[in-house]
This record gives C-alpha cells, sequence and structure tokens, in this order.
C-alpha cells in the first residue's frame, strides 16, 4: 500500500480520546478514588547527608485518624533501580539528600496525615555533603558507602561516586589534536529541570482478597512499575495489577515509581484503599527532573572547518541515587558526535552521585545538554574561522550511508534537507537584521526508541475493531496514530476503532511511552495484527464466497473478491457463532542496527535504532541594557519518516520547543546548600503562553526502512536544539555566548558587560 | 468541627453542601460535588488547571475559599457542554488539535470563554489571546494550537451572534 | 489550619469582628495571597473576616479633580475601565502584569497594598501618583498617604482592626504622563524583579520636568520614592540624558536583595535602565497627547 492513497494514515484526524478530555469527563489518576479510602503523605529529610540515629512516631500513630505509618523498618529491605540497584523506598541509615523519603502516614484526611508528618520526630546525625558534582568525583566522601554490594547491569562501570562512566573511541583523536590547524576548547553548563507535567504523580492502591493489590496511577510505564512494585512488596509480579486511568502529561518524569510504592505499602498496612499524590513541593524537591550537567569539549578542525577530532566529557549530576543517569550521561556521547561525520572522536560520560535529587529521564534525556555544548562550539569555532555556521555544518555533516559514531550505517539521511529547509524558512541571508537581533541554528539527530509492544485487536459484531495495547496514551496521540493504521490497514474509518485503557493484567505487554516510540512500536504491532485479522477474515470469507483468498481484499469494511463481498461485521458475527470470535495478537520490536563494539565501551545503548534528523532555526531580538530575549520567530525542520498524523507531529514539535525555550531561557531547580530554593510554580518558571512564539513546523519526510509506512520518532527531538539555536542566535545578537543554562536576562546581561569592558 | 452549609449554585443546579471553613472551592466541587473535571496541581493559582467561573469570571478554585461563594453561582467544565452539545470552544479544541495530555484543557476553556464573554462577539487578537490564558500553564501544546482553537470559537461564536 | 470564617455585611461589623477576635482575626478579601499563606503555614489565623462583599468598596469614583478607588476594586476593573487609558495608564498597566486573568478577576488592590510585599505591583504606580488611604478602624475613620502607610516588608501602619476603604489620588494637571514597567524572568505570571511607576509633569514650554514622581517596587525592603532622583530632574530637559542621571540617581537610592529572582547588582543595574525608559515613554506620551 502506499502512503499518497491512505485513507487515515497521513490525515489529520481528530484524536479519540479529545471530546472525553474537552467536557471534563476523562478520568485521570488524580480523580480516582474508592469508598473508604485513606489519604498518604510522605515524611521527608530536612537534611542533605545525615545518618538517622532515630524516627519516633509514637505521637504521630496517637493522632486520631491516623491509620498506619510506615518507615525503612516495616518493609522488606531490597534495593531497586534500572541501571544501578541502589535505590530504596524509604531512608535507611541515612538521608542522602533534602526531600528524601523518610516515613509515610496513612490517614482519613490529608489534614490529619500532614498533621502527623509533623508529630514524627527524627533525629539526625549529619554527615559531610557533596553538592558539586566535580567536587564529589575527587573527594574521599561516600555517599554510597557500600556500592560496591549493590547490583548493576553488566554493562555498567562504576566507581565510588561514580555511579556509571561509558566511552566512545573512534581513530585516535590525540594525534589529530597535534596536528590540526587549530583546537578549541570550551565548557558548558545546564540546570536542574522539572518535567512540568500538570497532573502531580498520583497513585490510589488496594488490596483484593486473592492478595492482588491494585494500583491506578499515572506512570508512563506500567509494566516496569509492576515489576519494580514486585520486588519492592516482595510479591510475584502476577500480584501487582497497574492500571493508568488517565495521565496529565509526563514527559519521562513518570517512567520510574514515584508515589505507587507508598500507597500499596500504606494499603498494605492499614488494609484500606490508600490514595498518595505528591505536592507541589515535592515535585520540586523530590521527582525525577532532568539532571544538570557539566560538558567539557575539545575539538579539532582543518582551514575548512572540516571537524578533525572532537574529545569531551559530560558529567551529569545523578543526585542521591543513580535514576537514569548512567544511560543518560551515555547517550549523550552520541548526541556530541552529533549528525556529523565522526572523525576521531574520545569521549566520555560520567553520571556521579551527589546529595540532591535523584532524576530521571526528561524528554530526550541528554539531548538539549549535549547539543547546547556541542551546537554552540560550532557556532564558536565558525566564527573563529570566519565560516557561516550552516555552511560549516553542511560542510560536516553525515550523507547517506556514512558511519556513525559506534560505526554503524546512516540510512534515510536528511540532515542536510533539514539545515537548508530552517535555514531557509528563518531568513538565513539576512543574519543580523538589526542591532540586537540575531538568528541561529542547531542541529542534531536522535533515536527511534527501541523495546517490544504487544496489542491484540478484536473484531466487533458491529464491524468496529478494539485495541488493546499495554502503552500509555500520554498525551501525544500516539495511540490514535496507532488507531490510525489499524483503521487503515481493516479498510476501517477512526471512530471504528476504540481504544482500551492500560491494564497490566489485561494488555499484552508494552515497553511503555517513553523515548520516541508509541506510534512507531505500537504502530508495527498494529500492522501485524492486522495481517493475521485479513488472513481470519479471509479464510473466513473463502467459505462464504466461494472465492479463492488470492483474489481477496479489503475495501470499504468489506472482504472483496471480485465482484463478490461480505462486510467485516458479518464475518464476525459469523466467527462469533463457529470460531470463537475474530481477534489478533500482533506483535513487534526493532532490532539493533549492527555496529563496532570496540568503539563503545560500558554504554546501555551502543547504537541507536531508525535515527531522525532535525534542524532548528530562530530569530530573536536582546534587550542591548537587560538582556532579555525577545523570540520573534523560531522554525523547526523535522524528519519523521512518514507523518501518520501531521497535527499531532506539529503538536509535538511546538510542546517540545516551548519546554526548551523554558530550559534554554528561564527553568532551573535552584540548590543552595542542598535546599531547593524555589520549590513552587512561583519561582520554578515554566513558559506562559506570552513567552512561546508561534513555533513554525517543517515536517520532513524520509521514510525510514523499519517503521510503520516509514515512520520514525518524533516524540523527543523537538526539546533538543532550542537551548543551542537560541544560545547561538543570542550570540548572533550580543557576540557573546552565555555558556550555562538557563540563559536568564541577568546572565546575558553579564556577558554583555563583560565583552563591553 | 465546625462545618457549616453552604448553598451554591454549580452548572444550573442548586446544591447544599456541609464545609468546613478551611476548604477551597476546588475541594468543594472535587469531593463532594463531584465535578472532577475541574482539576488539581499547583494549589497556589499558578498553574490554572482549577480555573471555575465564579459569576462569569474565571478564577482559580484552588485559592478561593468555599465560604466565601456563598450564594454565588459556579460553571465547570461540564457546565459548558457534553459530549453531545459540545461548547463551540470545546469543538474547536478538539478541531484544532489543541489537546494533548488534556489536564489543563477544562481550565483553559474555561479561562478562554470568561475572557471571550468579556466583550460578546469580539474576534481577540492572536495576541490578546495569548495574554488572556497566560494565567494557564500547559506543558504539552507550545500553546499555538491553543490560540488556533479560541480565535477559530471566537470567529465562530461571533457569526452566530451575528445571524441571531 | 484551623479557623472560622465569619462574613460580615458592613464595614462596622468588620470592624466589631476584628476588635472581637483580635489578635487572632484577619481580614480577608480576594483571598489569592492569604489563603496561600495560610496553606504555607506562614500565618495561622483563628478567625477569617471575609471582607470581600462588603458593600460601597468596589465603586470607581472620579471627581472634577480626583479618583477614589474602592479598595476590593478588583484588578480586571482597572485593567478594562476607560478612565486609565490616558494619563493614568499606569494603573491599568500594573493592573494587567498581576497573576493571570484568574487572579485579577478575584484579587483586590486593597488587598495588594495592606499586604506591603516589597514587590507588590500596584503600589507604585499609587506611590507615583501621591494616593492616600481612607482607613475605617473602632476610633473611627483616618486618612493615610500611602507613601507613610507602608512600613517594611510586610508591615504597614494598619492596626489589625483598621480596614482600608478606599484609595484617593488627585487628576494629573496638563501635560503630565504616567507610565509602568515591570522586569521578570517570563513575560507573565511573574513576581517582579523590578518594577517602576513613572509621572512626569512638563512646563508649559514643554520641554523641561516640572513634576516627577517615581516610584521602585522589588528593589528595597518597601516600594519607595527616590527622591534625589525626582528633585534632580526638576526644571532638567527632559530627554535621554536627564532621564539617564535620574535612573542612575534611583539606581544609587535602592537597596536590592539578591535572591532566587536575581541579584542585587541585576535588580540596581534593571532600576536604572528602567526610570530611564519609564520616563521616556512618559514623555512621548506627552507629546502623543499634544499632536
Amino acid at each position: 500500500m502506499s502512503a499518497h492513497t491512505h485513507r487515515v494514515a497521513g490525515h489529520r484526524l481528530p484524536r479519540r480520546d479529545g471530546v472525553g478530555k474537552v467536557t471534563g469527563k476523562h478520568v485521570y489518576a488524580a480523580d480516582f478514588k474508592l469508598p473508604g479510602m485513606l489519604y498518604g503523605r510522605v515524611l521527608r529529610s530536612t537534611r542533605a547527608h545525615a545518618l538517622i540515629k532515630k524516627i519516633d512516631a509514637s505521637r504521630a500513630a496517637a493522632i486520631a485518624g491516623v491509620r498506619g505509618i510506615i518507615t525503612s523498618a516495616d518493609i522488606p529491605q531490597i534495593r531497586y533501580g534500572t541501571a544501578v540497584r541502589d535505590t530504596t523506598v524509604f531512608a535507611t541509615d541515612r538521608a542522602l539528600f533534602i526531600g528524601h523519603a523518610i516515613a509515610a502516614v496513612a490517614a482519613t484526611s490529608l489534614e490529619i496525615a500532614e498533621r502527623a508528618l509533623a508529630a514524627i520526630e527524627v533525629e539526625y546525625e549529619d554527615l559531610p555533603p557533596l553538592f558539586d558534582p566535580e567536587e564529589a568525583l575527587k573527594s574521599d566522601i561516600r555517599i554510597h558507602p557500600d556500592w560496591e554490594t549493590y547490583k548493576a547491569l553488566p554493562i555498567i562501570s562504576r566507581n565510588r561516586n561514580i555511579a556509571g562512566q561509558a566511552r566512545i573511541r573512534v581513530g585516535d583523536a590525540e594525534a589529530a589534536f597535534a596536528k590540526a590547524h587549530k583546537v578549541y576548547e570550551h565548557r558548558f553548563s545546564t540546570a536542574l529541570q522539572h518535567p512540568g507535567y500538570t497532573e502531580p504523580r498520583v497513585a490510589t492502591a488496594d488490596w483484593d482478597a486473592n492478595g492482588i493489590v491494585t494500583v491506578w496511577c499515572n506512570t508512563q510505564l506500567p509494566f516496569d512499575t509492576q515489576t519494580t512494585l514486585a520486588e519492592i512488596l516482595d510479591l510475584p509480579a502476577a500480584r501487582v495489577r497497574v492500571t493508568v486511568p488517565g495521565i496529565g502529561g509526563g514527559f519521562g518524569g513518570k517512567l520510574r515509581i514515584g508515589v505507587e510504592h507508598f500507597a500499596a505499602l500504606l494499603a498494605r498496612k492499614t488494609a484500606r484503599p490508600v490514595k498518595v499524590m505528591s505536592t507541589s513541593e515535592e515535585e520540586l524537591t523530590a521527582a525525577l527532573p532532568r539532571q544538570a550537567s557539566i560538558v567539557l569539549l575539545k575539538t579539532a578542525v582543518d582551514k575548512e572547518g572540516h571537524l578533525l577530532a572532537r574529545s569531551g566529557r559530560i558529567i551529569v549530576d545523578c543526585g542521591a541515587y543513580a535514576g537514569s543517569g548512567p544511560g543518560t550521561a551515555a547517550i549523550a556521547l552520541q548526541v556530541m558526535a552529533g549528525p556529523y561525520k565522526p572523525g576521531a572522536l574520545a569521549f566520555e560520560s560520567v553520571a556521579v552521585y551527589t546529595n540532591k535529587v535523584h532524576s530521571g529521564s526528561f524528554r530526550a534525556p541528554a539531548g538539549p545538554m549535549a547539543n547546547f555544548a556541542m551546537e554552540c562550539q560550532i557556532d564558536m569555532i565558525a566564527k573563529d574561522l570566519g565560516l557561516d555556521p550552516l555552511e560549516m555544518r553542511l560542510r560536516n555533516v553525515v550523507k547517506e550511508g556514512d558511519p556513525g559514531p559506534s560505526g554503524e550505517i546512516h540510512r534515510s539521511v536528511s540532515i542536510e534537507e533539514c539545515l537548508r529547509k530552517a535555514a531557509d524558512a528563518i531568513g538565513w541571508h539576512d543574519r543580523n537584521p538589526e542591532p540586537g537581533r540575531g538568528k541561529g541554528i542547531a542541529c542534531s539527530w536522535w533515536m527511534t526508541t527501541g523495546g517490544s509492544s504487544g496489542v491484540y485487536v478484536k473484531i466487533n459484531p458491529d464491524g468496529s475493531a478494539t485495541l488493546v495495547s499495554g502503552a500509555v496514551e500520554i498525551g501525544t496521540g500516539a495511540i490514535t496514530g496507532a488507531a490510525q493504521i489499524l483503521a487503515e490497514e481493516l479498510s476501517l474509518d477512526l471512530t471504528d476503532v476504540n481504544v482500551t485503557g492500560v491494564d497490566t493484567q489485561a494488555a499484552p505487554f508494552d515497553y511503555g511511552a517513553q523515548g520516541s516510540r508509541t506510534t512507531f512500536s505500537v504502530g508495527n504491532a498494529c500492522l501485524a495484527a492486522a495481517a493475521e485479522l485479513r488472513r481470519q477474515m479471509f479464510e473466513l470469507a473463502a467459505e462464504q464466497l466461494e472465492a479463492p483468498i488470492e483474489d481477496m481484499k479489503l475495501q470499504d469494511k468489506h472482504v472483496v473478491a471480485g465482484n463478490k463481498s461480505i462486510s467485516i461485521a458479518e464475518l464476525a458475527r459469523i466467527s462469533r457463532l463457529a470460531g470463537g470470535g475474530l481477534i489478533a495478537h500482533g506483535t513487534a520490536i526493532s532490532p539493533a542496527p549492527a555496529y563496532d563494539p570496540t568503539r563503545v565501551q560500558n554504554h546501555p545503548l551502543p547504537v541507536w535504532n531508525t535515527p531522525s534528523y532535525h534542524a532548528h532555526a530562530v530569530d530573536l531580538s536582546v534587550d542591548q541594557a537587560t538582556g532579555k530575549v525577545t523570540i520573534n520567530r523560531y522554525v523547526v525542520a523535522q524528519d519523521v519518516g512518514y507523518a501518520i498524523n501531521p497535527t499531532y507531529i506539529e503538536g509535538q514539535i511546538e510542546g517540545g520547543v516551548a519546554q526548551g525555550i523554558g530550559q534554554a531561557l528561564s527553568e532551573e531547580i535552584v540548590y543552595q546548600d542542598g535546599r531547593v530554593m524555589n520549590a513552587n510554580l512561583t519561582d520554578y518558571k515554566m513558559p506562559t503562553a506570552m513567552d512561546v512564539p508561534e513555533i513554525e513546523s517543517i515536517i520532513v519526510e524520509c521514510r525510514s526502512a523499519a517503521g510503520p509506512y516509514g515512520a520514525k520518532g518524533v516524540g523527543e527531538p523537538p526539546c533538543i536544539e532550542p537551548p543551542a539555536a537560541i544560545g547561538n542566535a543570542i550570540a548572533a545578537a550580543t557576540g557573546c555566548w552565555p555558556n550555562s543554562l538557563p540563559m536568564t536576562a541577568e546572565k546575558i546581561a553579564a556577558a554583555m558587560q563583560v565583552q563591553h569592558s | 468541627m465546625n462545618r457549616k452549609i453552604l448553598n451554591i449554585v454549580v452548572n444550573g443546579e442548586s446544591h447544599q453542601v456541609l464545609i468546613e471553613p478551611h476548604w477551597t472551592l476546588l475541594q468543594v466541587l472535587r469531593n463532594e460535588i463531584g465535578m472532577m473535571g475541574t482539576k488539581e496541581n499547583c494549589l497556589e493559582a499558578e498553574c490554572g488547571v482549577c480555573t471555575v467561573l465564579l459569576d462569569g469570571k474565571a478564577i482559580n478554585s484552588c485559592i478561593l475559599l468555599a465560604g466565601q461563594v456563598e450564594g454565588c453561582s459556579i460553571t465547570t467544565i461540564e457546565g459548558i457542554g457534553d459530549p453531545e452539545h459540545l461548547h463551540p470552544l470545546q469543538e474547536a479544541f478538539i478541531e484544532c488539535g489543541a489537546v494533548q495530555c488534556g489536564y489543563c484543557i477544562p481550565g483553559m476553556i474555561l479561562t478562554a470563554k470568561s475572557f471571550l464573554d468579556e466583550n460578546p462577539g469580539c474576534r481577540p487578537s492572536r495576541d490578546e489571546i495569548r495574554e488572556a490564558i497566560a494565567g494557564t500553564l500547559c506543558r504539552c501544546t507550545g500553546y499555538r494550537k491553543i490560540i488556533d482553537a479560541v480565535a477559530t470559537a471566537a470567529d465562530r461564536i461571533a457569526l452566530s451572534g451575528a445571524k441571531q | 489550619m484551623s479557623f472560622d470564617l465569619h462574613r460580615p455585611a458592613t464595614v462596622t461589623e468588620a470592624v466589631d469582628l476584628a476588635q472581637r477576635f483580635a489578635p487572632t482575626a484577619r481580614y480577608v478579601a480576594g483571598g489569592t495571597d492569604t489563603v496561600i499563606q495560610i496553606n504555607r503555614k506562614k500565618i495561622d489565623p483563628a478567625h477569617l473576616i471575609d471582607v470581600a462583599c462588603l458593600p460601597g468598596m468596589s465603586e470607581i469614583t472620579e471627581t472634577a479633580d480626583a479618583f477614589a478607588l474602592g479598595a476590593l476594586i478588583k484588578y480586571r476593573s482597572i485593567e478594562t475601565h476607560p478612565a486609565f487609558r490616558g494619563n493614568l495608564r499606569v494603573l491599568l498597566e500594573a493592573a494587567s502584569v498581576v497573576g493571570g486573568h484568574q487572579v485579577r478577576n478575584i484579587a483586590t488592590i486593597g488587598g495588594n497594598i495592606v499586604n506591603a510585599s516589597p514587590a507588590a505591583d500596584f503600589v507604585p504606580p499609587l506611590l507615583a501618583l501621591d494616593a492616600s488611604l481612607d482607613i475605617t478602624g473602632p476610633k473611627g475613620r483616618r486618612s493615610v498617604a500611602l507613601r507613610d502607610f507602608i512600613v517594611g516588608p510586610g508591615r504597614t501602619n494598619l492596626s489589625p482592626v483598621e480596614i482600608v476603604t478606599s484609595i484617593r489620588f488627585a487628576k494629573l494637571p496638563a501635560r503630565s504622563a504616567t507610565a509602568f514597567l515591570k522586569e521578570g524572568r517570563r513575560r507573565a505570571m511573574e513576581i517582579s524583579v523590578v518594577c517602576v511607576a513613572a509621572c512626569l509633569t512638563l512646563e508649559v514650554s514643554a520641554s523641561r520636568c516640572a513634576c516627577v514622581r517615581l516610584a521602585i517596587g522589588a528593589a528595597s525592603p518597601k516600594a519607595f520614592r527616590p527622591e534625589q532622583a525626582e528633585g534632580y530632574l526638576i526644571g532638567k530637559p527632559a530627554g535621554n540624558e536627564s532621564f539617564a542621571e535620574a535612573g542612575r540617581l534611583a539606581a544609587e537610592a535602592s537597596s536590592p536583595i539578591s535572591d532566587v529572582r536575581a541579584s542585587a547588582g541585576y535588580r540596581r543595574d534593571l532600576v536604572a535602565v528602567m526610570v530611564e525608559r519609564a520616563l521616556t515613554t512618559c514623555l512621548q506620551r506627552i507629546r502623543e497627547q499634544n499632536q
């Protein structure tokens, strides 16, 4: 089937859950409640690094309405985690950051639970803290004194405060530096950024008579949550049921367990349903933000601006637990390599523990940090060499068939097209239209996240289809996209596809709404299920129509063979009476491409699946006196392979850029002496409607071999380039790069002052 | 507890609720009356997901004491349309692709309605819309399609007003 | 967090209640600040006296030479009122940058004043208009100049039982204009990093400054009038040079703090720039009026 003839796929159709969401009828996890439900709250450490000498909850337990209190002493002593199993439900013998969970209370009301928290007495003995990741690399203080006893993925290389260290090496970088025309060294830093989902993390748990605990929550990864909960509760996974009624955003901040374990443990303790919801303060002090990082880059070029060799180091501040830090740090290496011919590379990532909040996998983990450093440095070099930054990029970008950093082969390459389209749209020929105004460009590549998906699809007697998936519709429209693919393949309308909610007990496995994969992977699973359903329907139709299967096709909700036809609805009814109904299981997995393992060491994601390419261009003005940035225009050219629903692809681009603008200019969780200074939405500055320009999307379609109809992953890339593109435009407008995020007006003004003096 | 009776009209229906003095309108709407379309997040009037109309004007229900709205009329998202009879704003939000996770959308639609109702039949500029909705944070959309939706709805409302 | 909510019908009743329950009573109007402070456990009143619906405190009254604003007027009413589109634009400009529409539909200007935050956006415009407050208490009514009313961060000379009922200021003479500028990290939903209100009146010649009132917020423990800068400008030619010098003097007079929003040094720099710009805007506006 060729894409331009598609009736459903590729069209701007309204999402399946839209009506529920605009009428207030869509139920989110935060809306969920059960009769007799208790309210849980978590006591959090007020010390950044301290021994816990004593926890006395007796006064709290005596408060009327308090139904249960748990601390580390009351629960199975296990450590969990993705890369490194270093995490505990509660602080054990020591508190590792301000905000570390110490105890949890369930009470008949939130107010009572809060009073109980205040009545729990904790005796601490302070330990010397480590807040600076570079200091943590050198210090003799151990944030995890027993780190060697922790289990970890075999690929992860650890050492003392280092939770993970990876390398990519290509050729002989040192030799190339020695004979290069010029060598540049720069240092960049980026800040902690909260994912900013509007629905806080929330879970309601209840245990049934069979000892099965059901958790209604807003996780992005129900199956991962199920597995982790089973470990924490010391139960077989089948006795943990995770279901996601609805989720108000996630952006990677709801991948790993947030409050589900507190709800489940309190429910077990009290034998009552318990709901736990994060407060704003907890979100900003104890959630899973994007890590702060430091990037050091050294780059050698020839006279024409060709990249000869690059070395670099990214230090990712994981906070108190590794979280996704080791993987995030390692991914930065591919981002630092960029969509450029590798030349010689010597990149290293270090994920380091500090006494701050542990971090997660916010949308395109490591992407914006590494890209900010790498792409700003390209512009710095171009300026020094007297080259047009666009031209310098075009001289270095990969072409079809070129090797990538891991020795894999770049396929369906569109980076040049993206760069040229973004540059043309922004009016690149006129980079400084007036004083204080400048244009910047940045580009990147990014993976389509792997992992497997399974779906069940059944045909109902009215001819409609029901899609059962374990993938969460996080808001992107991904499940609508998958439903479009299914409808396309079954000759149905989109409105004929019903989508069920996610329930680990009933739905087939899905790797989850993480990375950039849901439409891609669930879509591929839908293709497989549709093929199986066609087979079943054609076999059944062959009996009914007395026609050969080879002549059959699906058309307008019928199986057609020559001039004979039978409706899908009729076949579904016949199958119900005679065959148990039309039902199929479709699965999909994208195998990783071949690569050269000698280039990549201790890297949990050594090679990228089906990469996408993209370029961002921005036109902005800087107030020469105050440093305030006004974005005049913002253009994105992104290769999506095949646009399954252009409306929601634009939605991903516009929303991702808005988050990137926040990271570039205003957002930062500010720590001072281990304490978050802005733990509220008054001072954590996410962009408002006044702060985001009308983002212009140029959808580039360079088909992939692996995605449905040639699609590539879409969701994460839009937030990668904004800091770099904006940084380069600020430099075009002012002559200086504020090389730390966020680039606040104050930092820009300071940089301009330094330049003028 | 010193509970008191609160009389309010929600979406045209009279309600009598026994409340505690510190309860906010948000708590009463969600916990006592069951209007779950009114969402809960920051509880400090910074995000706007809790927006409802108080006598027609958008306010943050999270920091308004319920006891202060005795006798007032409240409109929640459930009160402006239902799946069979969508309000033009609701329709336009779906059509324009302005809905992603959807958690801010009830508040966003009510903020927009309050603004459009200030000047019946108005067709605000995109900048005016932008300013009007700035008190409601959306993390998914980057706002462009939300502005599209409000502008589209405003046009339709103005047009149908002109016809009548 | 446990209190009784009282809803008196008149100002007298309200004051009586406050007296009865003092010192654990507190007035509440729109509640946009009070409820947050209660939730953050910054205050813990046993009695809240709801004054939001008191009669006679929500009117904008215009006389031949003055305005009186009821203390319960909402920001959104100021924003949309035709009286503040001319040379009193400073009020509209300040009102329209407080929170979002949702806050401006319910938060009162009186609340902003008695709250006395150093960053309160509506205080500098009223200082620049030399406003005074009408206050009712157990001993009757009194009037006080706004500049004497606020004494420090969160502190005023209002006794806990008194109520600010209205705000009065004189209309401006011919050849006058006002302006309000605010800087924050975002373009909306900001607590001011610095805000500046300016009120400029030119001499009959329309080239020299006859009267200048400046007010600066978020750059000192309380919003203040930089008197040296104001005095310097009297009789000086209105223009970039004198405005820049006034900005410099105002910056010198400010005593900002460093906090999570900005450093003291940046705030001081902003004061200089914003004072100059606010005056320039006033000058442009006067010229536009005369065209």
